[in-house]
């Protein structure tokens, strides 16, 4: 047969990933309980400045950056074990979350010397947060027809368009814009750049957009002849598209794409008591068995980006079945709380808790490149296109 | 084994498979004839014997190579009890005792065991039909019983295997001896290797959904080219991989945690995993093929029926998933996440 096979080859997470992971919790169990946030679930889109000061301080926030940006060099693995341990224990991470995952490393990877020194010990210091300036009205899936126009003009570019569906651009620093500064809208991939853009600007405006839910979460962010010098060109002109699908890859492959509701099986487990019926016992049971496989084939993920190799449709993969389980997970866990809750009052309390959970969860197959996006990165991994 | 010595063995029972468990085979054998030519081959690779030390004349492999050995074998429909005898091998060696040539298979269950002597019913034994004997494990105790010392009522699985319910009343072992795992141990090796052939069936379903993709034509073109397959599809490796990656990584636990009791937890979260997406795999699969997967001239339902067979043999997702929810419930939402990410059981 033809295929390529899929294979996520069993991994370890190394013992001094382990051993982070022990501290990462003590730390946790401590800070989560002490720091108000505004949901009593909170997650990696919790925003919580004084917390993400406090993850900073621990040198938690950019750990696999030079120390010269004060980052503490540690593997990527050791990364992947405080990103799933801020999950599994409810922390507010939200405020630093995106300048973590992918704002930083790309910066890194692409930003000038004076951006990285400008920037990076900010990040690391839990003070600098940042929005992804991706979506725009016409252009979500089909992110290469962005319109938003970056013209040049001496000393930087005037900047005109909008973006959309930017998460905390109300309470964040900067935002990474994808914009196109040359070619026509027709070009696709070329003239695509990104700036790095300061959402203090004059000309930029933003504008809350509420969710289903009357959450303030995402805005618009306007453009109107906002100038942006040419030391936020991120990379060169015209390189916009090549690095924003290695940002892309940052934001597909991590644990977030599975253990954002966590906290939905976590009350399960409590509102079920401690001798659930059989029934209940085995649906509980097959959740947490999807679960751990999840967590499986992230690692093993994690592990094969640590050794060098750029698993693009195992992440695709991942973020598939992770965001189908997390959909899966508040209806499940709903429906079997109704006949095997212990009290009544624990019931209804739950019943809040997966109602809340359900109305977040369209968002889970639709952020970060939606299961249609994804499964056609897979079918061309197949080879069927 | 060494990996490359593990590989070249792969590579050379891959190739023995492609060979020799064609669908004349496999269809045969579900008309009730038993491919004695292709066991003794199968014998004389010595794959029955490949967790069997080599002092005792086995290959000398690990659980981890048999359960490599097991998922290939899977990926081919090999239509006997390789698993079920290299596995009771295994068991019989670890006991002290000789394995013997012969297919084998594993009663295990709700058994008696009084001055020596075995009684008491098991249902769906795999190749019960075939099997020359039967291994139990009764407490401490593991207990080898001749096929003539058994009753054995014929009833064939779904996929057509000889299955059946075997007695025993008050049957002498011609074997018994310290048993190097408990009886509950036992069932839990028993469902990692069929987790391991679940994943062999599994990755020869996507196999065979792309292939038919992209030669059969309609309206004039390949259907692989249609975005409503291609989604199908890729959902359907989604499934196999999560699948394969369970059922891998539960391998890996029980080598590495030692015969005995290791990777407990990850054997009764991979089986769960596999025999829950046994439904999906086949139904996208069928679904993709048409008519033309739903003929038994096609090789698709080899695969597809055995998923459905193999996700009740020892243990459904039902049964492991209770066991593991009720562990879990019973340690409370605290105990949920430091369990989860160690993969094991609540303490």
């Amino acid at each position: 047969m033809s295929i390529p096979k899929l294979e996520f080859p069993p991994f370890h997470l190394p013992p001094e990933a382990e051993a982070l992971r022990l501290e990462v919790r003590a730390f946790l169990k401590e800070a989560v309980p002490r720091i108000k946030t505004e949901d009593r679930f909170a997650s990696w889109n919790t925003p919580s400045p004084e917390f993400s000061r406090e993850l900073g301080k621990k040198g938690w926030i950019g750990i696999t950056w030079p120390k010269q940006y004060g980052g503490s060099e540690k593997s990527f693995l050791e990364r992947y074990v405080v990103t799933e341990e801020l999950l599994g224990n409810g922390a507010p991470a939200g405020a630093h979350w995106v300048a973590d995952r992918q704002s930083g490393p790309l910066l890194l990877r692409f930003g000038s010397q004076e951006q990285r020194d400008a920037i990076l010990p900010r990040i690391t210091a839990g003070e600098c947060f940042f929005s992804i300036g991706m979506s725009e009205p016409d252009s979500g899936s089909d992110l290469a027809s962005v319109r938003t126009r970056a013209e040049p003009v001496p000393g930087g570019f005037r900047v005109n368009g909008t973006k959309v569906w930017t998460s905390g651009a109300h309470r964040n620093h900067y935002c990474i814009t994808l914009v196109r500064t040359s070619g026509q809208h027709g070009d696709r991939h070329k003239g695509l750049s990104q700036l790095l853009v300061d959402l203090k600007t004059p000309g930029v405006t933003i504008r809350p957009i509420i969710n289903l839910a009357g959450r303030h979460d995402w805005n618009e962010v306007t453009f109107t002849d906002a100038f942006i010098p040419e030391s936020c060109l991120i990379g060169n002109e015209g390189d916009g598209w090549l690095q924003v699908t290695s940002e892309l890859a940052f934001e597909r492959s991590g644990p977030e794409r599975f253990m954002q509701n966590f906290y939905v099986l976590r009350e399960l487990v409590r509102v079920l008591g401690r001798n659930p019926s059989g029934r209940a016992a085995a649906i509980l049971g097959r959740l947490i068995a999807r679960l751990w496989t999840l967590r499986q084939m992230s690692v093993a993920v994690a592990g094969m980006m640590q050794g060098g190799k750029s698993p693009a449709i195992e992440a695709a993969l991942v973020k598939d079945l992770g965001t189908i389980y997390q959909q899966d997970l508040p209806e499940i866990a709903r429906v079997i709380s109704e006949s095997d809750a212990t009290t009544e009052d624990d019931m209804a309390d739950f019943l809040d808790i997966a109602q809340y959970a359900t109305m977040m969860a369209p968002s889970y197959t639709i952020q970060g490149g939606t299961t249609q996006v994804l499964r056609g990165i897979v079918a061309r991994g197949l080879g069927l296109r | 084994m060494d990996k490359e010595t593990r590989d070249m063995l792969l590579e050379t029972a891959g190739r023995f498979f492609t060979e020799r468990c064609d669908r004349a085979v496999v269809n045969n054998v579900e008309k009730g004839e038993w491919p004695a030519d292709l066991w003794k081959e199968i014998e004389e690779m010595g794959l029955p014997l490949i967790a069997v030390p080599e002092d005792k004349g086995g290959v000398g492999g690990t659980l981890a190579d048999m359960l490599a050995l097991l998922r290939l074998a899977g990926e081919h429909a090999v239509p006997v009890p390789l698993a079920e005898t290299a596995l009771a091998n295994l068991l019989i060696a670890a006991a002290g005792g000789e394995p013997k040539p012969g297919p084998a298979t594993l009663a295990l269950g709700n058994l008696k065991l009084s001055g020596g002597r075995l009684t008491g019913k098991i249902l769906r034994v795999p190749f019960a039909g075939v099997a020359e004997r039967f291994v139990c494990v009764v407490d401490k105790t593991l207990v080898v019983v001749g096929k003539g010392a058994a009753k054995v009522e014929a009833t064939p699985s779904h996929a057509g295997e000889p299955y059946g319910s075997v007695t025993f009343d008050n049957a002498t072992a011609e074997f018994s001896g310290a048993s190097a795992v408990s009886a509950e141990r036992a069932f839990e090796l028993a469902a990692v290797m069929r987790a391991m052939q679940m994943a062999g069936a599994a990755d020869r379903v996507l196999a065979t959904a792309v292939e038919y993709s992209k030669q059969r034509v309609q309206f004039g073109k390949p259907i692989s080219t249609f975005q409503a397959i291609q989604h199908m599809l890729a959902e359907l490796a989604s499934c196999v991989a999560a699948t394969i990656a369970s059922a891998e990584a539960a391998s890996r636990d029980a080598d590495e945690g030692g015969l005995a009791d290791g990777g407990a937890f990850s054997i009764a979260a991979a089986k769960s995993q596999c025999s829950d997406f046994a439904h999906r795999i086949s139904a996208i699969a069928h679904q993709s093929m048409g008519a033309m997967g739903f003929t038994h001239e096609h090789v698709l339902h080899h695969y597809t029926r055995r998923l459905w067979v193999w996700r009740r043999d020892f243990g459904s997702e039902s049964f492991w998933g209770e066991k593991i929810g009720a562990a879990y419930a019973k340690a409370g939402p605290d105990a949920l996440w430091p369990s989860l990410s160690a993969s094991r059981y609540p303490a």
